[in-house]
């Protein structure tokens, strides 16, 4: 055994704390699946280019066709999506990132489909089941939708807007001493008896309501073909598509009065999953890509970044642990030192 | 799956929903040899249901040519396509149903079908009046014409087991258990247009503003006052009447539309080896060769054609077809007496007594209490 100076057996304790350290957490990671913390900081990023989101940690969560119902998607075409998370306390935010090499807002023409993405959220404290929920398991889904973006930059897309050149003279109800051809929704339309043809509009439906204030719907969901769109929508977001990337940010605050709506509570762990839609692939409804689950924790008000993804306390043992095993490898090339050499026999 | 029994295909198939079949179902016939193209049913139902913003290429009524029009274009065409090979055994029908093929095939969908693209929507009327073949020199008429066209007339067929229903993955299509009729809930749609792609007659429509989609009501406010479609009443022609049909078996041959289609197999279902059950059934063009026929409406062309010439000898048939068009309310029984033909609601009321054969007046040249002549001027 040779001469081991102080300086390499303090080396050597460290390596061994090093070495124990990485295999702890390796242990503790595997057993808790991908994770994301929401990044604690006093102001959330203003929109999706703010370059405050280029430090918050991200995920990538991959993506698979949903094959679980009809209509199926048979092939993905889009493979991941990357998970960011900011909140300050009061709101949060998610930035959703994905690769999109073609931008498609309109769903104006009968055969055009429009991007989307969504984020499900459990209601209250179980698990739900992937894709939808579950009777008894309900879920909140927040959907945003490229053409709502652009309904809600543009104004309302209008059947100008697919056809600039188009014509028509007249409609029952439209008064065509006050509004000139070809006309525009809603504006001229907003009459008695012209309202009843645009029977979508007239009914409440969702997805023909012109006055949108979100690009986000906030729904629902128990189960396949339950989905529902929420009396109270509380989610707002912006999405921008740039050089074949689709930028897309969520926000809503942490805490709403709605008991079907999901409950983010800093400190607490919970289950997200994702869903991404491509338009220039007619992908909608049911036909998408789809995750796992990934959890989020919320980091509560007041902590800094890196945020621990565990108890508190399994890191305080954890630590003393990792201490009592580097004193411990010092002592013991000490002492292989000192019989070696012969510098002692028991201390 | 479920397993359903479909008369005209005689044999059971699958079905992703249990047959239940509604109390009453709306059904028309359709006399295609009467059919001049007017388009005042396209023009009917357009200026009642499909003036708003969004609808404008929509005609939940068309009238197109055949052999080389389609509203969308080729929509047949594309629907035989997909469907493969059409095999008949007799009556009964051999070859797979559009529900049957989604099963046996792998695209993921419960039925197979395609999504029309914008240009396919557009020129509803192309193909209008243009003719199967040339006309060579020394050709001359005959029956069937050497070279043929004839207008197809087309609404939704309220099926009763619609493609558009079975594919809807959010069960927001219906079918009415009073009537049969077929509707879209406008709260529930969320466009995402399965429906669309399913449908072979592609008779349900996407509106481009609302982004939810639409299709022919049966003008369902005019039934429940016991009154005819719009494309029915409006019909210059007078070349269609409406009324319920009923099963083989169930058949009332005092209801118009059960004794033309039960009673004298005059009248046929468009397609039906789709497997949907469609309740709107045509009168076959007798001047059109018969193996275009049997690809449409099946192998009852011949004997339907037959009759349909020897109608004017048949005075409750001749009666049934007197009686298009002559009332704008909805023919629950019909009775032909006396050389006349009567039309009753569902009350017993009479609502439409019509003679088989006009009468004939003599008008004299030379009008005495007038001191005029009377022209026979056009």
């Amino acid at each position: 055994m040779v001469d081991v100076p102080l300086i390499n057996k303090a080396a050597l304790a460290l390596l061994v704390t090093f070495a124990f350290g990485l295999a702890a957490q390796g242990v503790v990671l595997a057993q808790q699946g991908p994770q994301l913390t929401s990044i604690y900081r006093s102001k959330l990023p203003s929109s999706p280019a703010d370059g405050a989101w280029k430090d918050v940690p991200l995920a990538e969560v991959p993506l698979t066709p949903q094959m679980a119902i009809k209509p199926t998607l048979l092939a993905a075409t889009v493979s991941s999506v990357s998970v960011r998370s900011v909140n300050d306390g009061a709101k949060v935010a998610f930035l959703l990132e994905w690769a999109d090499s073609s931008r498609d807002v309109s769903a104006s023409r009968q055969d055009l489909f429009r991007d989307a993405a969504a984020i499900e959220f459990p209601v209250g404290t179980d698990i739900p089941a992937i894709c939808m929920g579950v009777r008894g398991q309900m879920v909140n889904i927040w959907h945003w939708k490229a053409d709502w973006q652009e309904d809600i930059v543009k104004g309302y897309q209008d059947v100008v807007d697919t056809y600039p050149n188009f014509y028509k003279d007249a409609y029952p109800g439209v008064n065509i001493l006050t509004a000139t051809p070809p006309f525009r929704f809603p504006a001229d339309f907003d009459t008695p008896a012209a309202r009843p043809f645009m029977i979508g509009w007239q009914a409440g439906n969702p997805m023909s309501q012109p006055q949108r204030t979100s690009p986000v719907e906030d729904t629902n969901a128990v189960g396949y073909s339950t989905i529902t769109h929420k009396v109270k929508q509380q989610v707002d977001g912006v999405g921008t598509w740039d050089q074949g990337v689709w930028r897309v940010m969520f926000v809503r605050a942490l805490q709403v009065e709605d008991v079907d709506a999901a409950s983010i509570t800093p400190g607490k762990e919970m289950p997200l999953a994702f869903a991404v839609w491509n338009g220039a692939n007619q992908e909608v409804g049911a036909r998408k890509q789809t995750s796992t689950f990934l959890n989020v924790t919320v980091e509560p008000a007041g902590e800094n970044a890196a945020g621990l993804g565990a108890e508190p306390w399994v890191f305080i043992v954890g630590l003393a642990l990792l201490l009592a095993a580097g004193y411990g490898a010092f002592r013991l090339v000490d002492r292989m030192e000192r019989v070696s050499t012969g510098t002692g026999h028991e201390q | 799956m479920s397993k359903v029994f479909n008369w005209q295909i005689n044999r059971e198939m699958d079905y992703p929903y249990e047959a239940a079949p509604p109390k009453k179902q709306f059904g028309a016939v359709f006399d295609i040899n009467k059919c001049i193209a007017c388009q005042t049913c396209s023009m009917m139902c357009k200026n009642a249901w499909t003036s708003g913003r969004g609808q404008e290429y929509m005609f939940w009524n068309n009238v197109e040519t055949k052999p080389y029009g389609g509203y969308p274009q080729q929509w047949d065409v594309q629907a035989l396509s997909l469907l493969g090979p059409q095999t008949w055994n007799g009556n009964t029908y051999t070859g797979k149903t559009l529900i049957e093929a989604a099963m046996a095939g792998t695209d993921g969908r419960p039925v197979v079908g395609y999504t029309p693209d914008a240009l396919e929507w557009a020129n509803p009327n192309i193909g209008e009046d243009e003719s199967a073949g040339l006309i060579e020199s020394g050709t001359y008429f005959a029956l069937p014409h050497p070279v043929w066209s004839f207008y197809l007339q087309r609404v939704c067929n309220h099926c009763s087991y619609p493609a558009c229903l079975a594919s809807c993955p959010r069960t927001a299509i219906y079918k009415r258990p009073e009537d049969g009729i077929v509707l879209v809930d406008q709260e529930r749609c969320r466009g995402y247009r399965e429906c669309v792609r399913s449908c072979p007659f592609k008779k349900m429509m996407y509106n481009i503003v609302t982004r939810v989609s639409e299709k022919c009501i049966a003008c369902f406010p005019r039934v429940e006052q016991g009154l005819q479609p719009y494309c029915t009443t409006g019909c210059i022609g007078r070349i269609r009447i409406n009324g319920w049909i009923h099963s083989p078996q169930e058949a009332d041959l005092e209801s118009p539309v059960d004794f033309l289609v039960h009673g004298r197999k005059i009248a046929l279902p468009l397609y039906p080896q789709f497997g949907l059950m469609n309740n709107i059934y045509y009168v076959p063009p007798i001047h059109v060769p018969t193996p275009y026929l049997v690809q449409m409406f099946g192998l009852g062309v011949e004997q339907a054609i037959q009759r349909y010439k020897e109608a004017k000898d048949d005075p409750e048939t001749l009666g049934v077809f007197m009686l298009m068009g002559a009332t704008e309310r909805w023919v629950e029984k019909f009775r032909v007496v006396n050389g006349e033909a009567i039309g009753y609601d569902a009350k017993g009321d009479e609502i439409a007594r019509v003679p088989l054969k006009e009468p004939v007046q003599i008008r004299q040249n030379y009008d005495a209490s007038r001191l005029v002549f009377r022209h026979n001027t056009p």
